[in-house]
């Protein structure tokens, strides 16, 4: 059971979303505005955000920034068709995910399980981790050495780093411009093709050339899913 | 195509001056030689030499020298005549009366002569005058800000009035569509003068568009005079004049005005492009903002139906009796107010396509009001409505199923913004001032809305302005409210909540007789 803030000014969605989320067993909390959800967030201490970009007050993506001031709380950001370009800016303002309404229960639990358990990897230790874990990957952060099931991967430097980078936000979608400034370094942010042939590179030497670990967000970017491979490495 | 009718007399005026010169001249002969003959025989020869020179400056100064030479001659006839013995002989005596008579001659020839050149002068000082007054009231006309065919119809008739030929025709390349052939056709735009004969249309129209570089030339037909109307060096139009003969000073004067003429011509056809241009790009920018809104809006019941009906499947088991009503009750209301929005955008465009009439009937506030909440098909309980109009309030005249929407559109925003438990409030009254209008204001104790937000609310734009209010609903209550002669406003002078106002017509006449 986990303790969900539902932020949305359509009262219906709001009805809708607190009765369906509640006899799955969470527990709900609901705000109507922007500055309402700041509050919840900072009193109530919600285990996840449920937040629609669309509010009266404060817009969505300044929600965003202002809750990442002082909380990790992942953030679920609810976005309309066409909203493409706020949806990326949502996630490089911190948001973890997205779901596009209209939307069914079934794949908002699927977005929150992952967001959640995203959470979970990244409460196992402190920022300083010497080592991750996201399912059967293990990396090792000191000695540049990644294993998939025990097997060793062979990787380049470049390779390796963007795995360290999605692993550390295992469950998060990723932009490719928070890639690129990461992985590449602040003078680029443009360059998404880079990021397709390293994701590709990697997905094979992974055995995930169907990138159901090493997700594609179409239009956005990439996200590794905590536990939804098993696969070996390719030799 | 427009035809002016004006009639040019610049010829037979000239004629009549000349012949009532000649007239002036010969009746002041006559009047002074009956007035001098009584006393020849008395005067000195000199004197009837002296005053026989008034009738040719005078015939010379009304006529020009026609009639001074007119006068010169009777002068001479009736001096050697009456006047120089022997009388009633053109025979003359003495050596003086030969030099008299010789002196006379001379000097009226030479004073008409000098007069007529000194008249002539003046004339045509007069005429460059007239010539560029004509200019300067054309081209007041042609910067004027009318529309191509006003223009057209101006020129003509100047030119016309100028020139009198027996019609002046404009040519211009054929605006209508259909006779876009493969060569672009020739019609006659405007017209003064007689009316043209279907001949005389043939003829200007044929040639099927060939950019006669003509300046200024005679061409086929009886002294038939045809202007290009150039614009750096791509042709306009063209000026016609039948029958008209040209002096020099009047062909530049034509070519003048033709330049005039295709300069404004290309400028009004230039405007109007870009009248319908802009037009066009109006309608681009309110379809998208109706795209844009009508997505916002359709999407938002959308997406809490899609959720309920999906929670209902996905964790049935662990509804309660209570929340599975709740999510019905809450499929069904979204349904309907989504159903409300596609009728509701579908009248508005229909509105704005000018395909939906309005059908004003005669109704009281009340079944308004009444039809506004189902509408609303429970959405604003009754219970949360204050509803307050006075028992003398006129009966409406407006289009019932229109503005039940836009009762319906307000009120729906009033409780969508307001604390559950507050009241909103209704009022109807007579308007102030005079005008056969009722005022129908709707207040509630939402967040209010902010200065520079209250135009604004009513546009299709912003989803998040003013309060969340902004959206199809107000926008669409301002169409449906401007289409009954309305206004809609937010009152000004309310700082707590919101007060949506705006006026329908009453039945004036139905109000005064039941």
């Amino acid at each position: 059971m986990s303790k969900v803030l539902v932020v949305d000014d359509d009262p219906s969605l709001l009805k809708a979303l607190r009765i369906g989320l509640t006899a799955r067993g969470d527990d709900v909390l609901v705000a109507h505005s922007g500055a309402e959800a700041i509050n919840q967030v900072a009193l109530a201490g919600p285990d996840l955000v449920i937040l629609d970009l669309g509010l009266p007050d404060i817009d969505g993506l300044e929600v965003c920034r202002r809750v990442r001031e002082f909380s990790d709380v992942p953030i679920v950001v609810l976005s309309a068709y066409g909203d493409e370009r706020r949806k990326v800016d949502a996630l490089d303002s911190g948001a973890d995910d997205f779901v596009t309404k209209p939307f069914g229960m079934a794949e908002l639990e699927a977005r929150l399980r992952v967001a959640l358990r995203h959470v979970a990897a990244r409460s196992d230790g402190s920022e300083k981790a010497t080592t991750l874990e996201v399912g059967n990957l293990d990396i090792d952060l000191v000695h540049h050495m990644a294993t998939l099931s025990g097997s060793p991967l062979q990787l380049t430097a470049k390779e390796f780093e963007l795995l360290a980078y999605l692993a550390r936000h295992a469950g998060k979608v990723c932009t490719h411009h928070m890639i690129l400034k990461d992985v590449w370094g602040p003078g680029y942010g443009a360059e998404s093709n880079y990021v397709r042939v390293y994701t590709h590179r990697l997905r094979k030497k992974m055995g995930d050339e169907e990138g159901q670990m090493l997700k594609t967000i179409p239009g956005v970017g990439y996200q590794l899913v905590p536990g939804a491979h098993s696969g070996v490495p390719n030799e | 195509m427009t035809h002016v009718n004006t009639s040019g007399l610049a010829t037979k005026a000239t004629y009549q001056r000349t012949a009532l010169g000649i007239a002036v001249t010969l009746a002041s002969l006559g009047a002074l030689l009956a007035l001098l003959l009584p006393f020849r025989a008395h005067l000195s020869t000199t004197i009837p030499a002296l005053v026989f020179v008034l009738p040719v400056l005078v015939g010379t100064v009304v006529g020009g020298l026609l009639p001074g030479v007119v006068g010169a001659l009777g002068g001479f006839l009736v001096y050697d005549l009456f006047f120089l013995p022997p009388y009633n002989t053109l025979t003359v005596r003495s050596a003086e009366d030969w030099t008299a008579l010789g002196v006379y001659a001379v000097v009226v020839l030479v004073v008409s002569q000098v007069v007529a050149k000194l008249r002539s002068a003046r004339e045509e000082a007069e005429r460059r005058t007239q010539e560029s007054e004509r200019l300067y009231d054309l081209s007041q006309t042609l910067i004027g800000d009318l529309t191509l065919s006003e223009l057209l119809t101006h020129m003509v008739a100047t030119v016309q009035t100028v020139f009198a030929p027996r019609w002046t025709a404009l040519v211009l390349p054929a605006t209508d569509p259909s006779d876009r052939g493969s060569t672009a056709a020739l019609e006659v735009a405007a017209s003064a003068g007689k009316p043209l004969t279907p001949e005389d249309v043939a003829s200007v129209t044929s040639g099927g568009g060939q950019a006669r570089s003509l300046g200024l030339l005679d061409d086929a037909g009886p002294r038939r005079v045809s202007v290009a109307l150039v614009v750096s060096h791509r042709p306009v139009g063209m000026l016609v004049l039948q029958d008209v003969q040209l002096v020099e000073h009047e062909r530049s004067l034509l070519g003048t005005f033709a330049n005039q003429a295709a300069l404004a011509v290309d400028r009004a056809q230039l405007s109007e492009q870009a009248l319908r241009a802009r037009l066009l790009e109006e309608i681009d920018r309110w379809r998208r903002a109706l795209m844009g809104a009508a997505s916002h809006d359709l999407r938002t019941p959308l997406a809490s139906i899609k959720t309920a009906v999906s929670s209902m499947r996905q964790v049935d088991a662990q509804l309660s009796p209570a929340d599975r009503a709740e999510l019905l009750e809450l499929i069904e209301l979204q349904s309907d107010r989504l159903a409300r929005l596609v009728t509701n955008l579908l009248d508005m465009t229909r509105l704005e396509a000018g395909a939906l009439e309005l059908r004003p009937t005669t109704v009281s506030f009340s079944d308004l009001f009444d039809d506004a909440l189902a509408l609303l098909g429970g959405i604003v309980a009754p219970g949360r409505v204050a509803v307050d109009a006075p028992s003398d309030l006129p009966l409406l005249h407006l289009d019932h199923v229109l503005m039940s929407q836009v009762l319906a559109n307000v009120l729906e925003n009033a409780e969508r913004l307001s604390p559950p438990s507050s009241v909103i409030q209704v009022t109807a009254r007579r308007a102030p001032r005079d005008a056969p209008l009722v005022e129908i204001a709707v207040t509630d104790e939402g967040p209010g809305i902010a200065r520079e937000d209250r135009e604004s609310v009513f546009e299709m734009f912003s989803q998040n302005g003013g309060g969340g209010r902004a959206g199809l609903g107000l926008a669409i209550a301002k169409a449906f409210v401007e289409a009954h002669g309305g206004l809609i406003w937010i009152d000004p002078e309310v700082t707590h909540g919101a007060r949506i106002v705006f006026t329908v017509p009453a039945a004036t006449r139905v109000a005064a007789t039941v």
